[in-house]
């Protein structure tokens, strides 16, 4: 009988995770130095390019360790802030997790928020310091660290995914120190969906665990939450080459195909049983996390907006923690009002709607979730500056509020603390990792993480430090509806609610990113930023005074036509807007820092 | 029917940093193998049709010694021409004496264009052109005497460092030569060209714009027509063989990197020199669509002052209907146009009906 461990691969972004997975996969002989493609495990496009995990993958192992055969099942997890919803889905599937913390770097802000995650998931945890084979490694130093936060020394494993030492080592850890999964094959069907993709051939693949019991192919299933009933028409594990099998026992990994028409029935958190033979109760799901940041997606060109619907549905399908409802802006025309759980989601999203679905999209400067007292007494939830009631109306606007943790050499405490400051954080704490290494902690609005927070933090600190945060509860702020007038009408797609000490500035500031965004128009075009009625910023942009082909003679001709072509596919990239032709990047443009 | 014939001839004596039309320095040998597969091209491609406007431009045709000439016009008796030809012919201020004017007159040119760009100093600097004021005269003049009475010139305008009353000096001057058509183009720094590669940059768009209008107002006033975007000519001297292309018209294109419209099929021989001389003349060939054909009607009417015929476009597009609203499209019975003080932005408003896409 081969003995199970699950386990997952946890780490601040950019620590060597994929790599060290990769490696774990040579290791094991799943495949051969001549087929490794570079970081196997981020199969997505995107993955790769920006070297970070976004959705999770898992892959099954065998390897023998002292004449046993085990089975690894390793369940890669996302690094960044954004996505530890994703990482608590991984850890509900797992009994143990390693912690990957970079040689050079040390521990960072995501390594203990992860590894708290694992800590309340009750999981095995195996320290591993990577890249020790850096020339500005400092294992000592990192050994420190590691021990500060409860690890002691002889658990540590070194190792180098480059060089590829200490990999039998954590493979030993692996098998020695993550406890068998706690299960019982005789109890009816339990299983986890904890991931789920779209597959253009095969329909909705679900990646499950089994708690309980055994899933065989033929099986009659039933979804425990959405009460949908399937037939199993497929079982695979992926090696990570993917292997047909008959069926899955208790405590093992593996993906299901059935004829799962309806994407709606399945949702990652339910639990899978059998029709004929239901378990009593369905599996503790895990923390289901809100979204944090709403903004709206429209398609560029209106006639796509039921494949916008389409897409978001599908990507919901994998990706649990994507909110999304129609609305409408005067604007944009019909799109949907999308939640998601920090900025990177929100790009993320939209860039694989854009990749994979082929739909050019326009999104709206995000914004939080405000709470509105009204005068009336009643309160109500807006997550779109549109949505805000009539200023006489309203009572009190309380806002969501972070407490947010950034890691930082101690030489860059002075602008990190003056740019808190600036965003209106309230000093909390600071405390010494060490000599060099600090953690300070301020309480702030998370709108103004929003606007600039991220990259004015990492031109401050050359990229040094790394940051988390997390919801802390609304509290009442003195904010106002910004609106932007296009030609004197107001862009409901462009309104922002901003403090009001900052509205001037942060409307002079869109007023005059938006004359140098918006291209000369056939026309002289107004841009105001006001409050109420109250106009408190203005700029114009010139009529556009010249377009033309001066010389088009004989052989031109043909070559003309194509550049009037070329101009055509810009303008249509453009949204019209009233009779203003506005770039559709202009709504996340007006976000960014950089002229 | 095609009734048009463009000639190219791509040799100069010297290279001007704006031009990117195909041209190469003059060499003797070159000239006669290029004059020989010149004439090889003909023979295979010309149908024998009559033509109306022969165009022979460059590169600088005018660079062509008397005896290179001669072969040239051997060459194009081939074609044939109607009783009332247009015949044009390129020539450099540099490049011409009365000899070669004479041999033009008698081989049948009856228009000639001039070259002239800009006489300010920091223009001809920067164009790598030299013209002196006397000699143009002395030419200009010359011409006219031997009977040439549709004479144009060209004006390069809105080129780094130019002021407002550096143009006017030079139309003051082009005004002065009493010619009968004059082209102006803004300056356009296009790829490969020194220019381009000098970095040189454009003025602001807002000069250039002043410029036109200054030109325009300034031509009107001479008794100048204003009958398509660049180009003015005096009452019944326009150009004939342009407006060939820009009525979407049917036309060969000769020699090297030429263009030919035939047949509904637009093509391009190529701009190697070794593969023209052995024959191996097209790169490219599209056959047009009835949509396209429409499209280009469209895109090079509206280049002219009479613009295009408002039955089918106007049913078609229905944006022209805004157009015409705000002004940046006029009408009259029966044509649709852009109004002298739109055209420059008549990229922009062709693409806003191209946009369409019917």
């Amino acid at each position: 009988m081969k003995k199970i461990r699950n386990f997952c691969i946890i780490a601040h972004i950019d620590h060597g995770k994929s790599t060290l997975a990769d490696c774990i996969l040579e290791e094991t002989g799943a495949l051969s130095k001549r087929e490794m493609k570079n970081q196997i495990l981020d199969d997505m496009d995107i993955e790769r390019e920006r070297g970070i995990t976004i959705k999770l993958n898992a892959v099954t192992l065998n390897y023998k360790y002292n004449d046993q055969d085990y089975i690894l099942n390793l369940i890669d997890t996302p690094g960044h802030v954004d996505f530890s919803y994703e990482v608590s889905r991984s850890l509900a599937a797992c009994e143990g997790a390693v912690l990957v913390v970079d040689a050079a770097q040390g521990v960072e802000a995501q390594t203990l928020a992860n590894l708290y995650l694992a800590l309340d998931n009750g999981l095995d945890i195996i320290p591993v310091i990577n890249k020790i084979d850096l020339p500005n490694a400092d294992v000592e130093k990192v050994t420190k660290e590691l021990e500060n936060i409860g690890f002691k020394k002889e658990e540590i494993i070194l190792t180098s995914a480059k060089k590829h030492t200490g990999i039998k080592e954590l493979l030993e850890a692996i098998i020695l120190r993550v406890k068998e999964p706690n299960t019982d094959i005789s109890k009816p069907l339990q299983a986890l969906i904890f991931d789920s993709v779209f597959d253009p051939y095969k329909g909705v693949i679900t990646s499950v665990r089994i708690k309980n019991g055994i899933l065989k192919v033929h099986d009659q299933i039933y979804m425990m939450n959405s009460k949908a009933s399937y037939e199993v028409l497929d079982i695979t594990v992926n090696t990570p080459k993917e292997e047909k099998r008959a069926e899955l026992l208790a405590g093992e990994v593996g993906y299901v195909y059935a004829s799962i028409k309806s994407i709606e029935d399945v949702s990652v958190g339910d639990t899978i049983t059998l029709l004929n033979n239901k378990a009593p109760e369905p599996l503790a799901g895990y923390k289901e996390m809100k979204p944090m940041v709403y903004s709206g997606i429209y398609p560029t060109i209106s006639s796509k907006f039921e494949d916008l619907r389409e897409a978001l549905g599908k990507l919901k399908l994998n990706d649990a923690a994507l909110r999304y409802e129609p609305e409408t802006s005067k604007a944009l025309g019909f799109g949907f009002r999308c939640g998601f759980l920090g900025l990177l989601h929100m790009e993320i999203v939209i860039e694989r709607i854009e990749r994979e679905f082929g739909i050019d999209l326009i999104a709206t400067s995000p914004s939080v979730n405000y709470e509105i007292e009204l005068t009336s007494k009643k309160t109500m939830m807006i997550d779109s500056p549109y949505k805000m009631p009539d200023k006489s109306k309203i009572a009190k606007i309380k806002e969501p509020y972070v407490k947010c943790s950034v890691y930082t050499p101690s030489e860059y405490i002075g602008p990190i603390m003056e740019l808190c400051q600036e965003k209106r954080g309230i000093f909390k704490n600071m405390d010494y990792l060490d000599e060099k290494r600090v953690c300070i902690v301020y309480e702030m609005p998370m709108a103004e993480i929003l606007y600039d927070f991220f990259d004015r933090l990492k031109s401050y600190t050359k990229g040094y430090a790394s940051f988390d945060y997390e919801l802390i509860g609304n509290q009442e702020s003195n904010l106002v509806k910004l609106d932007i007038l296009l030609n004197g009408e107001v862009v409901d797609a462009l309104s922002t609610i901003v403090h009001k000490d900052f509205a001037y500035n942060r409307g002079r500031s869109i007023v005059e990113k938006l004359r140098t965004i918006i291209p000369r128009q056939l026309f002289e075009v107004p841009i105001q930023a006001s409050i109420g009625s109250k106009v408190i910023a203005r700029e114009n942009i010139k009529a556009l005074r010249k377009n033309v082909l001066a010389k088009c003679y004989g052989g031109d001709i043909t070559r003309k036509k194509k550049l009037l072509e070329k101009q055509k596919a810009g303008k249509k990239k453009m949204k019209q807007i009233g009779s203003i032709e506005v770039p559709s990047d202009t709504f996340i443009k007006i976000l960014s820092t950089e002229d | 029917m095609t009734k048009a014939v463009y000639i190219h001839i791509p040799f100069c004596k010297k290279i001007c940093s704006y031009c990117d039309f195909c041209k190469m320095y003059y060499h003797q040998e070159y000239v006669s193998n290029y004059l020989k597969a010149l004439e090889t091209e003909i023979d295979k491609r010309y149908q024998g049709e009559i033509v109306d406007t022969i165009y022979i431009g460059g590169g600088t045709p005018s660079v062509l010694s008397v005896l290179q000439l001669r072969e040239l016009f051997r060459i194009i008796k081939k074609i044939k021409k109607s009783k009332n030809i247009e015949f044009s012919f390129e020539i450099n201020f540099d490049s011409i004496d009365e000899e070669k004017l004479v041999l033009l007159k008698e081989n049948g040119v009856n228009r000639l264009s001039f070259g002239l760009e800009t006489l300010s100093p920091k223009g001809q600097r920067l164009l790598n052109r030299v013209n002196k004021k006397e000699r143009i005269k002395k030419i200009i003049s010359k011409a006219k005497e031997l009977g040439f009475n549709n004479i144009n010139i060209d004006l390069i305008y809105a080129f780094p460092g130019e002021t407002k009353e550096d143009l006017k000096k030079d139309l003051d001057f082009i005004i002065s030569l009493d010619i009968e058509h004059i082209s102006t183009y803004s300056l356009i720094i296009e790829e490969h060209t020194i220019l381009y590669i000098d970095g040189v940059e454009n003025i602001s768009e807002d000069l250039d714009a002043e410029m036109y209008e200054y030109i325009y107002n300034r031509l009107a006033k001479e008794g100048y027509i204003h009958y398509e975007i660049s180009n003015f000519a005096k009452n019944g001297k326009e150009s004939r063989h342009n407006l060939c292309y820009w009525n979407n018209e049917h036309y060969y294109g000769f020699g090297l990197s030429s263009a030919s419209y035939i047949d509904n099929t637009r093509m391009l021989n190529t701009r190697s020199i070794n593969k023209y001389l052995k024959g191996d003349y097209l790169v490219e060939k599209e056959e047009l669509t009835k949509e396209e054909i429409k499209e280009y009607e469209l895109i090079l009417g509206l280049r002219k002052k009479t613009g295009i015929s408002k039955e089918y476009f106007i049913k078609k597009y229905g944006s022209i209907k805004e157009l015409l609203e705000n002004g940046f499209l006029k009408e009259d019975s029966n044509r649709i146009f852009i109004p002298e003080n739109k055209m420059y932005l008549s990229n922009e408003i062709i693409v806003k009906i191209l946009k369409e896409d019917v």
